[in-house]
């Protein structure tokens, strides 16, 4: 209890500081005071629960400020930031406070009436700002954009140039559905699909420390997952601020934690961590070949404490035979695959090579789009 | 005017007497609820044998088999008898069992031969004694006879002294066997004596004993005996030509109610001539015997033969089979053999060959590892280790390897593995089917005489079966069939679920190692051409709903074939129609196949439904339920070969036609868009798409392996009159027992299946012949005359099907059911082209259903006029139907949203037809969820193929919420009765028995017990399931408890498996809301039972589809009047109030804890506080109790690898996802909650005194539907 209190006194000094910088220009229309937050942003629903966001300005604020620090506009123009799961506004507010020549235009995608009557304002008092009633988890929202021309003043650049002037911005919901989504933004990187057709856009994403750790996850640790091979495969990853600032959870974002039992979950309350992903040069997953990585690391991590020579006839009947691939010990070392390692410990170099012996066998199965062996049921 | 708007006088078309059966209090079969798995004093313990007792039986079995290791089993034996007594898995034929193996051993080891002998005599003493209720039979007694005869002390052969046990000599034996009322007949032709002289010997020193006593009527029986076993069986069969012919003697033989055979007559004195020429043979005497004792005609061989045949030689036709195929392949020199070939027999020829040798060899290594351990073990005799050599020696190499192969192939897509199969269940299946070929060999050895029911009326007995005494003959005939088949076998043990997994998985982890095809695949760029060997099968793990399961799968080369080549070799004989009357129902588990074991209840993993079904036939209260089982057993039916001709002609095309898939599937694959890569919003819809066509591309394929099934087997008995044994389900609905060819599948396997025997039309037969016509095209919603009409205009199509179904029109395609409406076509062009129509001999089926049968039942219980309108209980000139009324009520609805510029309700435009909404209206009678309805409704629309993949879940999340409104309180009256169901249930679900309830509080706790929960005892205790008895005396047990798997490590994959034996708590929620429907599917069940058996006793063919029930076109009308009259019987004995008494005795020393009746479910007890004893503040707090605090079983848990009986998925109720419990006031509340429980805690009331009342009934008279047309039409 008493470290709690220190930690949190030292966060809270520190944040003060920057807060001082700032209030001057700030005469965005405010949020709610705390206190009636729970009476506003009722949380009874689960699509709300689990819709977790920065709550106190001052966590808004160091989040914003350390952002870009790593990816700065190219040009004084400033960047296009597409901000999505805002919630009412707290990290939007603190973007906002950024110069126009770190940010030239916020556009915030939000679906919820509630929080968009917080947000909505922000249009009225900022020319910088674009509010788009729809759900940053549909794609149809990015079809939309386009369709309107809100990235209109985007400039695509080669994948292999500096980054675009494009920065994208999430809160991830911390339920299945968030983590189906980053999932899907880091395959979309090698088809250069979604924002990536601008180039190597950056991802900065504030998630749970559940999701963080599965992104995170090296060769050999527990969570290693397809999550962490994919982005390990297509990204630069580092961490977006400190988590240090944001903690603790319930000081800092909203909704309260809920009770949750001992350990890791997917529930809100623990502790937050942001990164930011910036798309490599050179992929690893070559262009259209992202769903047969996808179907080689879903067979295989089914059995993630298995050592590959066994794990691999998961991948389809037969598919012993590409151990002999695998292993073949006429190829020089660096092009074969330590057939005993388990599955959790194969690095990047592991899969590809596993990726390229499957993709070049005559017998590996068409479907790969349907990984489950269940019929509908009846 | 045959109809049921007949005239007011006529007399009843059903026995009188059903009406006071039906009224009568019916005998309601009570035991004690389960007791939780950590109690240690059981009582409940007799009637629950847990796992690891069964486990040791087993390992008793195994190890007495050939006598592998009897002091082994002596010794576990030994050990249950003082641990166990009165288990009721101690039976007599186990101590036989010992009894024989000792004989044996002495027979055997002549240095240890007293010992073994005087083991022997103390066995049979202690048997005597009485003292573990365990009563000698008449194999005891041959046992202890042959015992005597070969050792007795003035024995010339072999004597042996004895000291340590008392000695009994024939006149001491046979005292005993007359005082326990055993014929002498029946132990002088026991199994126990093998061959014909020691019989003879046995009959002698027995009459020797009897004279020396002076029982003459037993010398007198011996002597009869004697001279049956002389008697020639069939002069025609057994007699040379060349040998005289000796005419038998006309017997007579009485057989007495406490089992004695005494009287012989004949007519005229045998000649002496043919006694002496004819030697003694106990066989003869054997059969003779079963048919004096079965009072009935045994099967003669020759009819039976090929049945027996199927089943005895299943595994050795099948390998003949696959050899002979192997061979011809290689005698045509066909591109090099076995692997490399195409063909499903070559392979499974190939995998045997390979398959038995490593069986063989594995087994071999087994029996010496497990040798060693046991030598390392021997001084630790702490538990009972389960060794497996024993029960893998108990087959063949050979037949292992069969086994393993054919339980593969079948396994094939089932458990909604598309192209696999749960590892779990195949684990479980290929042991369990060990186990039965291990008992179907024991079964064999003993050479049984199977008794078959007799030509006409239910069994043999002539009486009425309502009446007492017609009920007690049929009692008394069965059980002595009973008796006298269970003492001609051999005891066997059931495994437990343990140790049939281990079984399968040494088996299987044989079969994927050495089974492997050759693949061949061409490149589509290159066409280049790559040959691979293959395992055929192989495992992994896939995600379902969450969830990790282990699956098997096939190779995609043999999962092609199985849609193509000939599988129905494959089949095991239980899973094929038979082809003589299956063997009647003799007890809970004999009767149907000859051999296979069956069951005449499908348990739900519940070992409670079994013994509450064994005691019931134990008591004899369920003689009707076997004999209306037999009934739909013994309908002979035949293929009908003009529609099977079209369905194979179609079926060899390989095209899609009239609900047959195509060979190829014909749906053009989804066009990728140009911008997928980048546009992630094309791709999901692509997705979406691909998803689909992929599994209708998968469903195609399993539909085709389903076809091919079908057509093999109707080819397979093309010619035979065929029969399908039946089973109940646990609600009483019949079922037939094969899986893949029955009256009960879809309209193919209907359209392929016709009654044997053939009737003469008359005008009212082709009337009815013609309304069956158009009901099966589609059009039934007319009136009777209309329908004719309807036919009368398509006579040209009718007739151009019939004469060119598939080069004419085709206007039977278009049906609802085409295939029988084919049929039908045939039928009807045959007739009326016949130069007199009304005395056309036809054998079709035609059926008469149920209007919304579940509601016609709801409407009956509740005397709800308005819901009999609707169902057409009431008279009416049309029929009234459910479905297109609610249909039209939602396109109304929807016409309203399309005004308001609803995209869903524009997209549904004129697409909402009666069959869309027809099963949600169906089961909204039975309690469907919100999310259960739109499940329905989505696969209708997607069945329709004219709503986009993507928009489908949205739209029938529109339609669910539109079809549930609009049903709103077009049913009032059932929802009455169904809440009262469901609370009654809900409370059951909650209570305690009382003896449990005090034991608790004074069993001191497991100190060892994991006390992380703080929760109090009695929600361990909450045990108690909903238990019924139906108007038949059936049983019936609902199994929903919270599921409790164990983790077993295979070497294959490690497993959960649920073991029926240790049960654990009710699942309150499911017993609650699954309660209606399964008390008004046990009412259909017992209508459809009571016609079953009324048709029988007025000579009319009879089947049934739950409450679709068919017979002879020119039967209809008298079917017609019996539908009625039994409904009427049925419901004219107040069902609910039936239930309400039973409740009433059955939990009448049942406790609530008060805790657990606070919340809205309760609400509507309306209890009052003096009713309880309790101040009305205390009340306040029950009632005002926030959300009702289920123990709400995690839903996840509940999916894993259910053994789910997919004929339940049309009416089982769904469970909704548990709800999120809301706290609206944050912690205030939570703090008020436990005040709640601290200030109820402790505290219990009875049951019976807070059942709610029945629901007042209303004025509606099921006399009435004497009068409705279209009751059932």
């Amino acid at each position: 209890m008493l470290s709690l209190r220190l930690h949190r006194l030292c966060a809270r000094s520190r944040l003060q500081s920057l807060a001082r910088t700032y209030s001057s220009q700030s005469s965005l229309p405010p949020l709610p005071p705390q206190e009636e937050w729970r009476k506003t942003f009722t949380y009874q629903t689960v699509a709300r629960r689990d819709r977790v966001f920065v709550r106190t300005p001052q966590a808004a604020r160091s989040i914003a400020q350390s952002l870009f620090t790593r990816t700065p506009a190219a040009t004084d123009k400033g960047k296009v930031v597409i901000e999505a799961f805002p919630g009412p506004g707290a990290l939007s507010r603190a973007l906002l406070e950024l110069p126009s020549s770190t940010v030239r235009k916020l556009i915030i995608l939000e679906d919820d009436p509630t929080y968009l009557k917080f947000l909505e304002p922000l249009a009225d008092a900022d020319p910088r700002v674009t509010v788009v009633p729809m759900s940053g988890h549909k794609w149809d929202t990015y079809s939309h954009l386009d369709e309107h021309g809100l990235l209109d003043d985007v400039e695509a650049c080669p994948w292999d140039a500096t980054i675009p002037d494009l920065h994208f911005v999430s809160h991830l919901a911390h339920n299945v559905y968030g983590e189906q989504l980053v999932a899907q933004l880091f395959r979309s990187i090698p088809e250069r699909a979604w924002l990536f057709k601008y180039g190597r856009v950056p991802m900065s994403i504030i998630m749970s420390e559940w999701v963080w750790s599965r992104l995170t996850a090296g060769p050999g640790t527990s969570r290693r997952c397809k999550l962490s091979v994919i982005a390990e495969a297509t990204a630069d990853i580092q961490d977006a601020f400190d988590p240090a600032l944001v903690s603790p959870y319930e000081a800092h974002f909203y909704p309260p934690p809920a009770v949750y039992k001992k350990g890791l979950s997917r529930k809100p309350g623990q502790p937050m961590y942001g990164i930011t992903a910036v798309p490599y040069v050179d992929q690893v997953i070559q262009k259209g070949m992202t769903d047969q990585w996808d179907y080689v690391l879903r067979r295989l991590f089914v059995l993630k404490s298995t050592v590959l020579k066994d794990a691999i006839s998961s991948l389809a009947p037969g598919a012993v035979t590409l151990l002999k691939v695998l292993g073949d010990a006429s190829l020089p070392r660096d092009q074969r695959v330590n057939v005993s390692k388990r599955i959790r410990e194969l690095n990047v170099a592991d899969w590809a090579l596993i990726h390229r012996a499957f993709d070049a066998w005559p017998f590996k199965p068409q479907d790969l789009l349907i990984g489950d062996a269940f019929m509908p049921e009846e | 005017m045959p109809s049921p708007s007949g005239s007011e006088k006529r007399p009843s078309s059903i026995h009188a007497d059903m009406h006071g059966f039906l009224n009568r209090r019916s005998p309601y079969t009570i035991l004690p609820t389960p007791t939780p798995e950590d109690v240690i004093s059981q009582p409940g313990d007799i009637f629950f044998t847990d796992s690891p007792t069964q486990d040791q039986v087993s390992v008793i079995e195994a190890c007495l088999r050939g006598l592998h290791d009897v002091p082994r089993a002596k010794g576990i034996f030994e050990r249950l008898r003082s641990t166990r007594q009165g288990d009721p898995i101690l039976e007599a034929r186990m101590y036989n069992s010992f009894i024989e193996a000792y004989l044996e051993m002495a027979h055997r080891e002549e240095l240890n031969r007293p010992n073994w002998l005087e083991d022997a005599w103390a066995l049979y003493n202690d048997m005597e004694r009485g003292h573990e209720k365990v009563d000698p039979t008449p194999n005891t007694y041959a046992l202890m006879l042959q015992a005597w005869l070969r050792y007795n002390p003035d024995s010339s052969r072999q004597p042996v002294y004895i000291s340590g046990a008392e000695v009994h000599d024939p006149v001491s034996l046979l005292r005993n066997i007359i005082g326990r009322q055993i014929s002498p007949a029946l132990v002088v032709s026991d199994r126990a004596f093998t061959s014909n002289e020691e019989a003879t010997e046995a009959i002698k020193a027995l009459s020797k004993a009897a004279a020396e006593m002076g029982l003459a009527s037993v010398v007198n029986e011996l002597g009869l005996t004697e001279f049956l076993g002389k008697q020639i069986e069939d002069p025609l069969e057994d007699v040379p030509e060349v040998v005289p012919v000796m005419r038998p003697k006309k017997i007579e033989v009485v057989q007495h109610d406490d089992g004695r055979v005494t009287q012989l007559a004949t007519d005229e004195p045998l000649p002496e001539r043919a006694q002496g020429e004819v030697p003694f043979n106990l066989e003869t005497l054997r059969r003779h015997l079963s048919q004096v004792v079965l009072a009935r005609r045994v099967l003669s061989e020759d009819v039976a033969a090929r049945q027996r045949l199927l089943e005895q030689s299943v595994y050795s036709v099948a390998v003949e089979r696959m050899k002979h195929q192997a061979e011809m392949m290689d005698q045509l020199g066909l591109p090099s053999k076995g692997l490399q070939s195409n063909d499903l027999k070559s392979w499974m020829w190939e995998w045997h060959q390979k398959l038995q040798q490593r069986i063989k060899a594995e087994v071999e290594n087994l029996i010496v590892e497990e040798r060693i351990l046991a030598r390392m073990k021997r001084r630790s005799t702490k538990s009972e280790e389960i060794l497996l050599s024993p029960f893998l020696r108990m087959l063949s190499p050979e037949k292992l390897s069969l086994i393993t192969i054919m339980e593969m192939m079948n396994l094939h897509g089932s458990g909604g593995v598309q192209d696999g199969m749960k590892t779990a269940r195949a684990l479980l299946s290929v042991g369990r089917a060990v186990e039965a070929e291990h008992k179907a060999e024991i079964c064999k050895k003993n050479n049984i005489s199977i008794p078959v029911p007799a030509v006409n009326a239910p069994r043999a007995g002539v009486q009425n079966i309502f009446t007492g005494d017609g009920y007690k003959d049929l009692y008394a005939r069965r059980v002595t069939a009973a008796k006298y088949m269970e003492d001609a076998e051999e005891w066997t043990s059931d495994w437990s679920q343990l140790i049939r997994v281990k079984v399968g998985s040494f088996l299987l982890d044989c079969i994927m190692d050495v089974a492997t095809v050759s693949r061949t695949i061409q490149d589509p760029r290159t066409g280049e051409k790559f040959t691979e060997e293959q395992p055929a099968f192989s495992h992994s793990y896939e995600y379902q709903r969450g969830r990790k399961l282990g699956v098997i799968k096939f190779n995609p080369a043999v999962a092609d074939r199985m849609s193509k080549d000939p599988i129905a070799d494959t089949l095991h004989p239980r899973h094929l129609p038979m082809l003589v009357k299956p063997k009647p129902w003799l007890s809970y588990n004999n009767g149907g196949y000859l051999y296979s074991r069956s069951w005449a209840m499908r348990f739900k993993d519940s070992r409670e439904q079994e013994i509450y079904l064994r005691h019931a036939s134990e008591a004899g209260r369920l003689e009707l339920v076997f004999a209306g089982l037999d009934v739909l057993g013994s309908t002979p039916w035949q293929i009908n070969r003009r529609v099977f001709d079209v369905v194979l002609q179609v079926w060899n095309s390989g095209e899609r036609f009239a609900k047959i898939p195509p060979a190829i599937p014909d749906e053009p694959e989804p066009v990728r868009p140009e911008n997928m890569d980048t546009d992630n919003k094309a791709k999901v819809v692509y997705l979406e798409r691909q998803r689909q066509w992929m599994q209708n591309k998968a469903a195609n394929h399993s539909d085709r392996c389903s076809v091919n099934y079908k057509v093999e087997i109707a080819r397979a008995f093309l010619g035979d009159t065929i029969y399908l044994p039946h089973n109940v389900d646990f609600r009483g609905r019949a079922y037939p027992i094969p899986p893949h060819l029955s009256h009960i599948g879809d309209d193919l396997s209907r359209g392929l299946l016709i009654f044997e025997e053939k009737k003469p039309l008359g005008t009212r037969g082709l009337r009815w012949l013609k309304i069956h016509l158009a009901n099966l095209y589609g059009y039934d919603k007319a009136s009777f005359d209309e329908r004719v009409e309807y036919v009368h205009k398509h006579l040209e199509d009718i007739f151009d099907s019939a004469d060119k179904p598939l080069e004419g029109r085709r206007w039977w395609t278009k049906a609802d059911d085409p295939w029988q409406c084919l049929a039908t076509c045939m039928e009807l062009t045959s007739a009326l082209r016949s130069p007199d129509p009304e005395a056309y001999e036809c054998g079709l089926p035609v059926h008469q259903d149920g209007t919304c049968n579940g509601l016609q039942h709801y409407a009956a219980l509740g005397g709800d006029a308005q819901g009999a309108a609707q169902v057409n209980l009431a008279a009416a000139d049309r029929p009234s139907d459910v479905y297109t009324y609610v249909a039209n009520m939602v396109e109304k609805q929807i016409e309203e949203d399309i005004k308001k510029d609803d995209p869903i309700a524009k997209l549904l435009e004129g697409k909402v037809s009666r069959k869309v909404v027809k099963q949600t209206v169906m089961t909204t009678v039975y309690g469907v969820t919100y999310v259960g309805a739109r499940d329905q409704i989505e696969r209708q629309l997607k069945d329709r193929g004219d709503i986009p993949a993507e928009m489908c879940w949205s739209a029938s999340a529109y339609l669910a919420k539109n079809v549930l409104a609009s049903i709103g309180d077009l049913f009032k009256g059932a929802k009455d009765i169904q809440n009262w169901l469901n609370l009654c249930a809900r409370l059951i679900a909650k209570a305690i028995p009382q003896d449990r309830l005090v034991q608790s509080f004074t069993e001191p706790e497991k100190p060892n017990a994991r006390s992380r929960k703080k929760e109090p005892r009695w929600k361990k205790e909450q045990m108690t399931s909903v238990v019924w008895t139906t108007p038949l005396g059936l049983p019936i047990v609902q199994p929903y408890r919270a599921v409790k798997r164990k983790q077993v490590m295979t070497s294959i994959q490690t497993v959960f498996i649920s073991d029926p034996t240790s049960p654990s708590t009710v699942n309150a929620q499911k017993q609650a809301s699954a309660f209606p429907p399964n008390f008004i599917h046990s009412l259909d069940a017992t209508h459809m039972m009571l016609t079953a058996l009324e048709c029988r006793a007025r000579g009319l063919t009879f089947a049934s589809v739950h409450d679709s029930y068919w017979t002879h076109a020119s039967s209809i009308d008298q079917m017609s009047e019996i539908i009625r009259d039994t409904f009427i019987a049925l419901h004219s004995s107040d069902v609910l109030k039936g239930l309400y008494d039973e409740f009433r005795e059955r939990y009448a020393d049942y406790k609530i804890p008060l805790v657990s009746l606070r919340g809205n479910a309760f609400k509507k007890l309306n209890l009052a506080p003096e009713q309880l004893g309790l101040t009305s503040e205390d009340t306040k707090l029950l009632t005002e109790g926030v959300a009702e605090d289920e123990e709400m079983l995690d839903e996840d848990a509940l999916a894993l690898d259910e053994d789910e009986d997919e004929l339940e998925a049309l009416t089982e109720v769904e469970q909704e996802k548990p709800k999120k419990v809301v706290r609206k006031r944050g912690p205030r509340k939570i703090k008020s909650e436990a005040d709640i429980e601290a200030r109820l805690a402790g505290r219990f009331i009875n049951l019976v005194d807070v059942l709610p009342p029945l629901p007042e009934k209303g004025k509606f008279d099921v006399k009435a539907i004497k009068e409705s047309q279209y009751f059932f039409s």
